[in-house]
């Protein structure tokens, strides 16, 4: 039987591409921020360097996220209602209360972190001295950073949950309701957070090492990446789950998803073999393609999700449009994003940043005149 | 001449007869609920005699306010070929389902979406904060954002009418009367007898949304997504509306 819709309806995508930013940058964040565990709550000193870069990328991609996300609301003064008429049954009401939670915790343990030498560059006599002083609150002590640092852990995990569940459960879109998806931006987080890292590493630290250590984690969650990747369509092929057969069939016969599986699987190749092969000498390119492999799936989640008409025919379009809500959205995030790492690293002594102690920590030994 | 004149009378005589009996099925209703009897609205569209003119489209969008580009119900039109069979041209009403079990409502994440006495599903446009999880979560594409108020808007059943014991706008400006209205709940009603006298069809069964929105003579292609060409899409982003040529013809 042939069928041709003659008439029927387009819908706007309703999560615009701001929705994309937002769920690209929290899980970048929050897997960030497990990789700086480590170091800053195991005390393994030799993590450091990558710690600091973690710790670095897990801030500001933490605070830009949650602004992203509220740009996506229709009805952006209202966000208080989340708090006061929280649905219990909904996992986007949960989130509301989870991402300032996991966003607060955060920033309360990077400043735990940074204290000591917060206090040392207080302590020295220059002209901003006093901001630093005020900054470190009179003190130097951050023992309290390990119990911070556990609870912010917890806000992550529920963070890394939710964001999950909430696409998981919509039944009505089957490229979403899949159980493989939550893990999919897990780990895609990680090639996320990886790449910026190696971004951050080769633009102010260039310390080979780190790059090697890097590119050798980007590697392995890119290997992740693939083996999930591959489970998800060898279920939808086997036949063995309706939901993912289904979903392999509402895009398996447009030319556009074929070349986006084509992009996406070469893309993950690449990164790989250029992480495994040389991994001291290709951070900003390996960087780069990670940080695009974590975008594009989301994009493609996201905005190629909303394109599969739920009763219609055919694919809608998801296009870019060149408005605030599209291609300015995405470099307005950015631009935020660029402006806190220039804030971190010229205000916030990051590169001192030490594993917290019970008590008082020694002052860092760069001078203030190095700010 | 004569026999013209005679026979349009008689067609407006029977128009109006017509629509008394509708608006007096729903004024039936409301007498019913002020009897202490709830009822629970329903619809059941005979597909056998929907002609795809789309008045119902442009009498909700009349009624509501549904702004340019949105639809809270529209008539979508395929044409099918079967094998060895001439092209059938084929309606299908499309607009909220008004479920009893509505996906939309449990992910609202302020509780702005609910299910009304009636059982229509609402939503409250005061409280709404448009975050379109609910718009993701139906099935039948049955909800969208209004960029007018920047809330999740739908079909209501005409809430306002309904509640004033007239029929929804749809239902009324029906031509064919494909589109018919009342308490599933009375056996009395129309709607409740067309249920017990016809085959029915309820659109995404595999859903499990126990939708309020029946068809007769749904052909089962047609009942989820339908896996054929779409003649013409626009660029979702920009140019959101009805598609394919007769559409597009109107600027849609």
């Amino acid at each position: 039987m042939e069928i041709q819709e003659l008439v029927g309806a387009v819908h706007h995508v309703a999560w615009l591409p701001w929705a994309v930013q937002y769920f690209f940058l929290i899980a970048i964040s929050t897997t960030a921020f497990l990789l700086a565990l480590p170091a800053f709550l195991l005390g393994r000193e030799a993590a450091l360097p990558r710690a600091r870069l973690a710790l670095m990328t897990a801030v500001t991609t933490g605070i830009t996220a949650p602004i992203a996300l509220l740009a996506d609301l229709h009805q952006p003064g209202r966000f208080w209602e989340f708090f006061v008429y929280t649905n219990a049954s909904s996992w986007m009401a949960w989130g509301a209360w989870f991402v300032p939670a996991y966003v607060g915790l955060l920033v309360l343990f990077a400043w735990a972190v940074h204290r000591p030498a917060f206090h040392a560059c207080g302590q020295e006599d220059w002209r901003f001295a006093w901001i630093f002083r005020w900054l470190s609150l009179g003190g130097s002590a951050n023992g309290f950073a390990r119990p911070l640092g556990y609870a912010a852990l917890f806000a992550a995990i529920l963070v890394l949950s939710y964001t999950g569940a909430e696409v998981y459960v919509v039944k009505a879109r089957p490229l979403w309701n899949t159980p493989f998806l939550p893990w999919q931006f897990v780990a895609t987080g990680f090639v996320g957070a990886l790449g910026v890292m190696l971004v951050l590493e080769r633009v102010l630290s260039r310390d080979g090492g780190t790059e090697a250590q890097l590119n050798r984690r980007l590697a392995l969650w890119l290997g992740v990446v693939a083996v999930l990747g591959a489970a998800w369509y060898g279920v939808a092929l086997s036949g063995i789950s309706p939901r993912h057969t289904e979903a392999l069939a509402s895009v398996a016969g447009f030319p556009v998803w074929h070349v986006l599986a084509i992009w996406g699987a070469g893309t993950v190749a690449i990164t790989f073999l250029l992480a495994l092969l040389a991994p001291r000498n290709s951070g900003w390119v390996t960087g780069l393609l990670a940080i695009h492999a974590a975008w594009m799936f989301r994009w493609t989640v996201f905005m190629g999700g909303q394109a599969v008409p739920k009763v219609g025919s055919g694919l809608y379009d998801a296009l870019l449009p060149a408005g605030i809500a599209g291609l300015m959205g995405v470099i307005g995030t950015f631009g935020l994003w660029l402006f806190l790492v220039i804030a971190y690293t010229t205000f916030i002594p990051w590169s001192e940043a030490g594993v917290p102690t019970a008590g008082k920590t020694a002052a860092p030994s760069r001078p203030a005149s190095q700010f | 001449m004569e026999m013209n004149r005679r026979g349009f009378l008689g067609a407006v005589g029977r128009v109006s007869i017509g629509a008394a009996a509708s608006v007096a099925g729903a004024g039936h209703a409301a007498e019913a609920a002020a009897g202490g009897h709830i009822p629970h609205w329903g619809m059941v569209v005979d597909l056998r005699k929907c002609i795809g003119c789309q008045a119902c489209t442009v009498a909700c969008i009349m009624e509501n306010d549904v702004p340019e580009g949105a639809f809270r119900t529209h008539v979508s039109v395929y044409e099918l070929v079967m094998d060895g069979q001439d092209p059938a041209m084929v309606m299908l009403p499309r607009l909220c389902n008004h479920c009893d079990n509505p996906p939309c409502v449990p992910v609202c994440p302020v509780e702005a979406t609910f299910k009304a006495e009636n059982g229509e599903v609402l939503v409250d446009a005061s409280r709404c904060v448009g975050c379109a999880y609910c718009v993701q979560a139906c099935p039948y594409d049955a909800r969208f954002i209004n960029h007018q108020t920047q809330t999740a808007d739908k079909c209501t059943f005409c809430y306002q009418r309904t509640q004033a014991g007239l029929l929804p706008a749809c239902v009324e400006t029906c031509v064919g009367g494909a589109r018919n209205f009342g308490d599933l709940t009375d056996p009395d009603s129309e709607v409740a007898k067309m249920l017990s006298e016809n085959e029915v069809s309820v659109l995404r069964p595999e859903m499990h949304t126990n939708p309020n929105v029946y068809y007769i003579g749904l052909q089962d292609v047609l009942a989820g997504r339908v896996a054929g060409e779409a003649a013409f899409h626009p660029a979702v982003l920009t140019e959101p509306g009805l598609t394919g040529a007769d559409a597009h013809g109107e600027g849609a």
